[in-house]
């Protein structure tokens, strides 16, 4: 069984460590300590980190830190990189006002 | 809902490039980029590009942009731009942001050519003001002119660190220093010694270990690693700057395939996650594509390869071509890509540890760790001889695809023969008429012309320059060795320019006549400080 799903596994305590104060995902500030405590909460892969923690869902969607986070739950669940799923896309994947994910261009031509 | 044969997302090498081949064969084919202007990253790129001619080698990037912008538009292809393409489904269906309006546009055929985006790293002070990506600082000098720095250290030793360095220094930016983790340099040598002649120092086995600065970068403290990338403590090197560059390498933006459904693989020697393409460029999904730095992070001469062959490849699947003819110019294509993957920094060697040239010579570790070629390594290389009168000295000691100098030579003194990628070779008793069209056309700076003696105890070195002020004839100062340390007083002899050289001068300098093989670099000053130096 993939080491991820494998929830049964004891990955530990969370320790604290010096560098835990700084900032991985910046668009919604969310540090490095907040990430790794989250792992030992049971968040195992990106995509729980990042509803719990709002990860990768700031103005930069993730462009800026999504590798960073990858890295720290994969380190502190003690597998490699590869064994993690990145992040799923959506559309848009770029952040977009509201106001404007409303409004469709009317086409005048084509046979839609 | 508006309906096309190709839609291409990004207007950077590869999408116009695809976007060319498939208009020339009568498809219907729109562009889409989220930028003002189009053309990606060439637009950025004012140095002059490797390869050889097919590969629009020696031409600066910027130009080789506005070359495709030109073909595209002569072919008919409609460019729309700050157009941002949000979404992608699986019906080959697209959500576009123009303006302040959502469209939705169908293609019968899509490439997704949307390059790739930088990568961070976390240290101490990483957030603060004046932290910023290599690539941000390119496009802050190059598009909008607007300096990020006055004192800056550049994290990363890859090619776009490089590269960007020394265009920092063009802008009149002092570089502090270039720091890596890794223990060799990772960009070709050519590009380190640019820096390295100027004075610039690297710091190999290195990496930040914090920046300081309450509201803006106001320093950086660096230290060394060992082997595991841990700090060894003591080695701390403080610099006062005002800015830091990240160029720690590019990671595919590859979303768009990914929620389409198109079939992914995480593969590091490519980036990160790029989507599973046949030889042709083609995703899991039938009749979409992929090319560029989002198939792989690559280079813009094999983007724009990858881009056409996804461009004939669209124009077969759709039926605007015969399988038979697509094969034939597929073949050819992949011929000209394959020429473009070999030596020892083809994706195929990431990774391996090379020693010797494809030629059996040695490599300069020196140049791996400083950046320079020491004056005893640079002897074993076949550009490096001794000649009576004006000869070509070539200090091109790494085995990359690329041969203008073989090219533009109208005396054949340079041969690099049919393996693009073997090192350069001054010709025996081939007569060099001082035409200076290897100097400038040289991308790596590499080439100089010395006459060790001009029968009145010095020597003429001609090297290439590409700052500003520039310096004129008589000038007197100083020569720096391929280190950058000041070796002897020097003036100014000659200063050539000319439409062929494409704004690189040839500076020419009379130096003592020991110094004619080692003076590299010239800068204007008191000509008294450098004895003083050389003889302390
Ligand atoms: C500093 C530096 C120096 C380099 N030097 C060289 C060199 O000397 N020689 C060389 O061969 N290569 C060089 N390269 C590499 C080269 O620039 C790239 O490999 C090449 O540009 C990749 O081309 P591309 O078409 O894949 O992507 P890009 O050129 O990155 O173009 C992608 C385009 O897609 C657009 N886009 C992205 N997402 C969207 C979206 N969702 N909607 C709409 N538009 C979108 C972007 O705006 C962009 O215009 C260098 C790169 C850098 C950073
Ligand atoms: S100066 Fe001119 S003739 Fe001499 S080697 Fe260079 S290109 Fe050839
Ligand atoms: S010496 Fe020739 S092969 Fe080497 S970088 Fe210059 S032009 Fe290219």
């Amino acid at each position: 069984m993939n080491q991820v799903n494998d929830r049964s596994r004891d990955i530990g305590e969370f320790v604290p460590r010096p560098d835990d104060d700084m900032v991985i995902c910046r668009c919604e500030e969310v540090t490095k300590g907040e990430i790794r405590k989250a792992v030992h909460e049971g968040m195992w892969t990106v995509t729980e980190v990042r509803r719990y923690l709002r990860t990768g869902m700031g103005l930069c969607q993730g462009q800026t830190c999504g590798k960073l986070v990858k890295g720290i739950i994969a380190s502190e669940l003690g597998i490699p990189q590869s064994e993690l799923e990145p992040a799923t896309s959506r559309v848009p994947m770029r952040p977009i006002e509201m106001k404007v994910f409303a409004k469709e261009a009317k086409e005048a031509d084509g046979n839609g | 809902m508006k309906r096309y044969d190709l839609i291409v997302v990004g207007a950077g090498p590869s999408g116009l490039s695809a976007a060319v081949e498939a208009a020339k064969r009568g498809m219907r084919v729109v562009v889409f980029d989220e930028n003002e202007k189009p053309g990606g990253q060439l637009f950025k790129q004012i140095h002059k590009f490797f390869g050889s001619k097919e590969h629009k080698a020696r031409i600066r990037g910027f130009r080789i942009g506005q070359q495709l912008l030109k073909e595209a538009s002569d072919v008919g292809v409609t460019v729309i731009l700050s157009a941002t393409v949000i979404g992608m489904y699986q019906d080959k269906e697209l959500v576009v942001r123009i303006g302040d309006e959502i469209h939705h546009v169908k293609g019968d055929s899509i490439l997704i050519a949307t390059g790739a985006s930088e990568n961070m790293v976390p240290f101490e002070g990483w957030t603060l003001p004046g932290v910023i990506g290599a690539g941000a600082a390119q496009t802050m000098i190059n598009l909008h002119g607007i300096l990020p720095g006055k004192r800056v250290l550049m994290l990363g030793t890859g090619n776009v660190g490089l590269v960007v360095s020394f265009q920092l220094l063009q802008c009149g930016c002092e570089m502090a220093a270039l720091v890596d983790a890794a223990p060799k340099i990772g960009g070709y040598g050519v590009h380190a010694s640019k820096l390295a002649r100027t004075g610039v120092p690297f710091y190999l086995s290195h990496t930040i270990k914090k920046v300081e600065g309450t509201d803006h970068v106001t320093g950086v403290t660096i230290a060394q690693v060992d082997s595991k990338y841990q700090f060894i403590p003591g080695t701390e090197k403080h610099f006062d700057v005002d800015t830091v560059c990240v160029a720690v390498g590019l990671s595919p933006m590859s979303q768009l395939l990914k929620m389409a459904g198109c079939k992914m693989v995480d593969d590091p020697k490519k980036g990160g996650q790029v989507p599973v393409c046949d030889e042709r460029g083609q995703t899991s999904i039938p009749g979409v594509f992929a090319a560029g730095d989002v198939a792989g992070i690559e280079e813009a001469s094999s983007a724009m390869i990858e881009g056409r062959m996804a461009g004939v490849a669209a124009a077969e699947y759709l039926g605007f071509m015969e399988e038979a003819a697509c094969s034939r110019e597929e073949d050819e294509l992949t011929k000209d890509l394959d020429c473009l993957r070999q030596g020892m920094f083809a994706p195929k060697n990431k990774g391996k540890k090379i020693d010797k040239t494809e030629e059996g010579i040695p490599l300069s570790n020196t140049l791996l760790t400083k950046g320079y070629l020491a004056d005893d390594e640079v002897e074993a290389f076949p550009g490096f001889t001794h000649r009576v009168g004006v000869h070509p000295v070539i200090e091109c000691t790494q085995n990359i695809p690329c041969n203008p100098c073989q090219d533009v030579c109208p005396k054949e003194c340079i041969s690099i023969g049919d393996n693009l990628t073997a090192l350069p070779v001054v010709v025996e008793n081939a007569a060099c008429i001082d035409c200076g069209m290897c100097v400038a056309s040289c991308s790596g700076q590499a080439i100089f012309l010395v006459d060790e003696d001009k029968g009145d105890g010095t020597a003429e070195v001609t090297i290439p320059y590409e700052f500003l002020p520039l310096p004129e004839k008589g000038t007197e100062g100083y020569a720096l060795g391929r280190d950058g340390r000041k070796l002897c007083p020097a003036t100014v002899s000659r200063v050539r320019t000319a439409k062929a050289f494409d704004s690189t001068n040839l500076l020419s300098m009379r130096v003592p006549r020991e110094f004619a093989m080692k003076a590299r670099f010239f800068k204007s000053g008191n000509a008294a400080d450098a004895a003083g130096e050389v003889a302390g």
